[in-house]
Parts: structure tokens; sequence; C-alpha cells
């Protein structure tokens, strides 16, 4: 049982992963297309935790640099294809370091506006796949590059109501079953699009504090599923962003994901007991960040990134 | 699961043997990964003139690493991550070489054929390695003969055998079906055995999201009968878009909720049985339930309580009181119950709150305080912030 965050053996555990050159774990080796992805909570993870510095920003800017594709969008990794979810962890690696700059913003841009389908959904690459995550992506994406008007708002606003089920959740797309990551999407898209009206917060807020199990203090991501760590993000964010977290038992989550952390290596796990790894070490920080725990940076709950940088962001030219 | 370094020439042997193995067996229909102590249990299961075996034994002598019987694979666990890189690299090598030079070759093995065998080493292995599905899926736009399609849905049923979670894999599939439907027609054949992929998969993890995402999006290609109870619902509300005559919407709504109900009062304490329970009544007070001549209500106005509504309401009542009789304290599955019922009826009342006034006549002041106390005990912020609006 855990009482406090341990947050060096995070930061060592975080710096040994990065540090890792040649792939020698299964594990490592079939993430590695996804490299990007968790570049971004490697390094969100440590700017939480006021650690920022430890990493060479230049080692980790040139090496997203290579990974951005003709198209403009970004890869998981260096050679492979690009695709949105790569793309925007891209964005939000340099937004970490103050680094939005040295992008060719219309090019990027582009790539993401390209996406943009009829009736207001996104794909996620060239080949296609719909699904309402590729509409946060590519408004967060957008906004972050204050480039929002190069899409139709307001058919991308529709189509992700449209996915409203009535539970109140969202899924994938519309009449797919509600998941606490879609619900984070979509409610996240409409936060930033200021469409917030649009959700039914109680029925929403209803569906999202269920989701917590009174005995471990854990949420899960849907009904009959075990609680974990990383929904501690998606249903929380959710929550703050429709202004019903008083209405879970805050202290309960907070021990839950003390409790699923590696006190001797660091990491976070999905729950307490299980193997840790950098996704849900990310999403448990963030999620204590949005708990409000102390010694951890406030994280904005859409963006999804230091509420810091989103400041310098949105007051800068 | 650490593995220490691999030559050159090892690597390129056990990519050689793994490709080798799945062109020699086009059938194969499951694979996994086995621990090289299993691969002795295997032998000793499997009769001694398996045909392959020879051909799977490596020239110097070296343990097994594949093993190959009854079109099922199995690969040594010790070599995954040395086949892995390297079968990547090469895959990654074929790959520009495809881009750059297109399809013309000296050799009968063509860039494009390179492409095909590397990939699908490697998404045996890494299922979502995006990449190698949107090389295959560049080369595959390019061909015109179904089978081609048909054997893509082959591979990517192989590769769910090991990975039934992987979502490009599902995804790959969805394009495969787009494709076949855009430039072939749709053989209803294809979705019914699609569909039936989904539930063989989904027998085995039930609660695999992707699986009964992907059915889901398969309702779009079936035929009309096949359509599930939101599409009967929707169909009701399109202008002139009538699939179903309120009559047998009605019916097939009434034989749902008394299916649920029966799940409700057997599957004890089962959470999602009493949410689909909310979305079920809460519809059949507002659409069914209404005589013809009413017109059904907006959202906010107030629902005209008629007979069959008052009964009907009645009824859930009497589900609830039974829900909350806990024989037993010890089974956590009656405290979940009771819990479920008492939120159900609660989220009701929020629906539709003339529901209280019929509550508290019903049950009396003592009993609703219980069902509130048992909210109370487990969702305690819940109930502060919604009664006290």
């Amino acid at each position: 049982m855990a009482d406090k965050l341990v947050a060096d053996k995070h930061l060592r555990y975080i710096l040994n992963l990065m540090a890792e050159k040649k792939k020698e774990s299964f594990e490592s080796v079939v993430m590695d297309h996804l490299r990007m992805n968790g570049a971004y909570w490697g390094l969100t993870t440590l700017s939480l935790l006021d650690k920022l510095g430890s990493v060479s920003e230049d080692e980790v800017v040139s090496w997203v640099m290579t990974c951005q594709h003709e198209s403009g969008g970004f890869a998981g990794n260096t050679g492979h294809d690009p695709h949105v979810l790569y793309t925007l962890s891209a964005v939000q690696i340099l937004a970490l370091f103050d680094k939005l700059n040295i992008l060719d913003v219309e090019k990027v841009s582009n790539y993401i506006a390209g996406l943009q389908n009829e009736d207001g959904s996104f794909s996620g690459d060239i080949w296609g796949e719909v699904d309402t995550r590729f509409s946060y992506i590519a408004i967060c994406c957008l906004s972050i590059l204050k480039c929002l008007d190069k899409i139709n708002v307001k058919k991308a606003v529709d189509y992700i109501v449209s996915c409203k089920n009535l539970d109140g959740g969202f899924g994938c797309s519309p009449g797919a079953e509600s998941h606490a990551g879609q619900i984070f999407c979509c409610v996240g898209a409409l936060a930033i699009t200021g469409n917030l009206h649009r959700v039914d917060k109680d029925l929403l807020g209803w569906w999202l504090c269920e989701r917590q199990d009174y005995e471990s203090g854990g949420l899960n991501g849907r009904p009959e599923k075990l609680p974990d760590v990383c929904y501690s993000w998606w249903v929380l964010s959710s929550l703050i962003m429709i202004d019903r977290v008083h209405w879970i038992e805050k202290a309960k989550l907070v021990k839950f994901i003390l409790d699923s952390q590696d006190m001797d290596n660091g990491g976070i796990s999905d729950r307490p007991s299980y193997t840790v790894d950098i996704f849900h070490t990310y999403f448990g920080v963030a999620g204590l960040s949005l708990l409000e725990y102390p010694g951890v940076k406030t994280i904005d709950p859409a963006y999804a990134l230091p509420v810091h940088v989103i400041n310098r962001i949105l007051f800068t030219k | 699961m650490k593995q220490g370094p691999c030559s050159e020439e090892d690597c390129f042997s056990l990519l050689k043997q793994f490709e080798h193995v799945l062109e020699s067996d086009p059938l194969i229909d499951e694979v996994g990964f086995i621990h090289p102590s299993q691969f002795i249990m295997l032998d000793e299961e499997a009769s001694s003139s398996n045909v392959y075996q020879n051909e799977v034994q490596p020239n110097n002598g070296t343990s097994r690493k594949f093993w190959n019987k009854d079109h099922k694979l199995g690969i040594s666990t010790d070599i995954l991550v040395q086949l892995c890189k390297y079968a990547k690299h090469v895959f990654l090598l074929a790959l520009d070489e495809y881009k750059c030079h297109g399809n013309i070759s000296c050799s009968p093995c063509t860039p494009e054929s390179e492409v095909m065998k590397h990939s699908q080493a490697v998404l045996l292995l890494s299922s979502d390695f995006g990449t190698a599905w949107n090389a295959r899926k560049l080369i595959l736009s390019k061909k015109d003969q179904l089978s081609a399609f048909t054997e893509e849905l082959r591979l990517s049923g192989l590769i769910l055998s090991n990975s039934p979670k992987s979502e490009s894999t599902w995804s790959h599939r969805r394009w495969i079906i787009k494709m076949i439907s855009q430039r072939f027609s749709t053989p209803q054949e294809i979705i019914t055995k699609e569909s039936e992929l989904v539930e063989s998969i989904g027998e085995r993890s039930k609660m695999n999201y992707r699986a009964w995402y992907h059915r889901c999006w398969l309702v779009s290609y079936m035929e009309i009968e096949q359509r599930l109870m939101l599409k009967i619902l929707e169909s009701l509300y399109v202008k002139g878009g009538n699939a179903y005559d309120k009559s047998e919407a009605r019916k097939i709504w009434k034989e749902e909720l008394d299916w649920n109900k029966e799940l409700v009062e057997r599957y004890v304490g089962r959470e999602a049985l009493w949410l689909h329970r909310r979305f079920l009544s809460l519809n059949w007070i507002m659409y069914f339930a209404c005589n013809d001549s009413d017109v059904s209500p907006e959202p906010g106005e107030s629902i005209i309580i008629n007979e069959e509504i008052a009964i009907f309401i009645d009824n859930e009542i009497q589900l609830l009181e039974s829900s909350m009789t806990v024989p037993d304290t010890k089974f956590e599955d009656f405290q979940a119950q009771a819990l479920h019922a008492a939120v159900y009826m609660l989220w009701l009342t929020k629906k539709m709150p003339e529901l209280w006034r019929m509550l508290e006549e019903k049950l009396g002041t003592e009993k609703v305080k219980c069902v509130m106390s048992t909210i109370a005990l487990e969702r305690p912020s819940l109930l502060h912030h919604l009664v006290n609006v």
C-alpha cells in the first residue's frame, strides 16, 4: 500500500526507457511503431513532474522531425507511414519544448484538414478508417497550430454529436457502444470548439461516475470491466470538462493510482500489482494532476498538455 | 523477455524458415507463440508421421523454432525478438525497393511479392504495425481479382487468432470489405461469414470492444432483416423511411423487454443488463406505450401517464422490490443486484419526474428511503448532488 507519489523513481524509469537504444524485449519491439506516442507520454509526464530538463531537447526534437512524411503528417517512427495519431503526438511534443516555430504549419495543417470527410468526420490516414478519436485529434492539433479555420468545424461538431448515444456517452462512430476513451475524445473536441452545450452533462456525468469501483476506487472504461489507471485520465478529464467531477469519490481514486505504482523501480501499471508501462505511468500522473495532487503540475483536461504550455500557446501570436 | 543478440545469418535463416512454413501450408488457420519447453510436449502428442517435421528442422541441428501440424502454427518465444526485428528490417527494405523501382524485376521474386511475403511475416508477429498493413493495401488496390481480397481476409483472420484485439487488423478487414463492396458488389455470404467470425472471437473474449464494434459497423452492409434495435427506433422516426411498421416494432420491443427481464432475474447482479433496461424502458414509455393518437413527448415535456404506462411502471416497481430483497448478504451478486435495480429506478425518475410520485405511492416512504440508502452506500457523491439539485 502506497501513501505517496514516488516521483524520483518514475523519473528514473522514464529516462531509462527513453535511453534504451537497442530494443531487447518483445514488448518494446512490437511497440516501436508507436514510439511517437510513447515519447509524448514520457515527456509529458516529465513535464508534469517539472523534470523536462532531464532530456536532451535537441535529440528529441531532431528525432521527431525525422518522422515527418512528405505529406506533412508524422509517423510513429522514422521510415514508417504517417497517421494523425502520431501527428498529434509530434505537435504536442514540440509544444512541450516550445519549438512549434520549427514546423511548417501550413504543411501539417493541410495534411490534417485533407482528412476531413464530407459528413464532417475524419479519417486517420489516406486509407480511410473513420473514428471519433480522429475528430478529436484533428481539432486538438489544429487548435494548437491555430488553424481551426482550415476545416469545417460545424460539420465536424455535428458528426461528433451524431455519435452521442442514449446513455449520454459517445462511441467511435454513430451507433457504436459508449466507451470512456471515445467519450474523452468527443467531449474534448466539443470543449475546444466551444460546443459543450451539446452534451447532456447530467446524463453523461451519471454514466461516467458509474465507472468507479467502490471497492478499489479505480475507474473502468465501460460497464462490467475491471478498473484501470488509464481511465483515471479519460473518465476524469471528461468529468472535469462537463463540471461533474464532484460526483466521484476523489480520495479513493488517488489511492487506487498510488497503489498501482511500482515503489521500487518506478512506473505505474494498470492496476495494483501488475507490470508497469509508460502508457499507464503517464495516465496515472495525469490523473493525479487532475486530482490536484501536490507536486504535480496542472494539466489541461482537453488538450492533455500542461496548462503552462497551453497558456504559452494561447497567449502568443 | 530478454533475448541475446542474433547474427545476421541466424536471423536470415529463421526468417526463411518462417516464410517457408507459411508458404508450404497455405491453410494455416491458427497461430500462437509457444514456450520452447512446450515443443517437446506438442511433438509427443503429434503422430510421428508429421510430414512437415523434416522441412522445419534447421540443417545445423539446433532446436526447433517452429511447430506446424493440422494447419496450426506455433512460434517459439525465444526467437520472437530477433525474428520480429529482422522481419521488420527486411520488410522496410523491400517496401523501399517497391516504391522506388516499381514492380520491375529480373528475378522471379518481384518487389511486390517480396513486400507481400515479408509483410505477412511481420504482421503475424506484430499485428499493429500499420505500415505493413498499408503496404498490402497499396498493392491490393491495384488488383482486380476477388480472390486477392478474400485471401487477405484469410490472412487477417489468422492474425486475429493470436491477436483478437488488434485494432489495425480489424481496420484492415473493414478496408477489404469496403473494397470488395465497391468493386465486386457485396456477396451477402461474405458479410455473414464476417459476422460469424466476430461471434467466434467474441465468444473467446467477450469484452472485446474492437470485435463488437466491427460487427456494429457490418450492420450497414447487411440486408434489412438483420438490423438492430436502434435501427428499428431510427426507422420509425425518419420521415418516410419506414422499414418497420409500428406494430411490428412494438412486438419486437416488448419481446426484448421480456427477455431482458428473464436475464436480469436469472443472471443476478449483471450491470450491463440493467443499463440496457434503462434504454428499453425509457423508449417503451416514450414511444411505444403512448396511444396512437398521442404524440411522443419532446425532451423536457411531461409524459402523459396512460393506463398502459401505469401498468408498465407498476411492474417495474415490483421488479425493483424483488431485486432489493437480498436473501444472502454473503454473495456480492445479490447486493450488486439491489444497487443496480435502485440506480435503474433513480435514473428513470430523472428522465420521468412523474415516476417519483408513483414510487412513493406504491412503496411508501420507508421503502423509498431504503432504496436511496442502498445507492448512498456505493455512490454517495452522485446521490448527494442529484438529490440536492
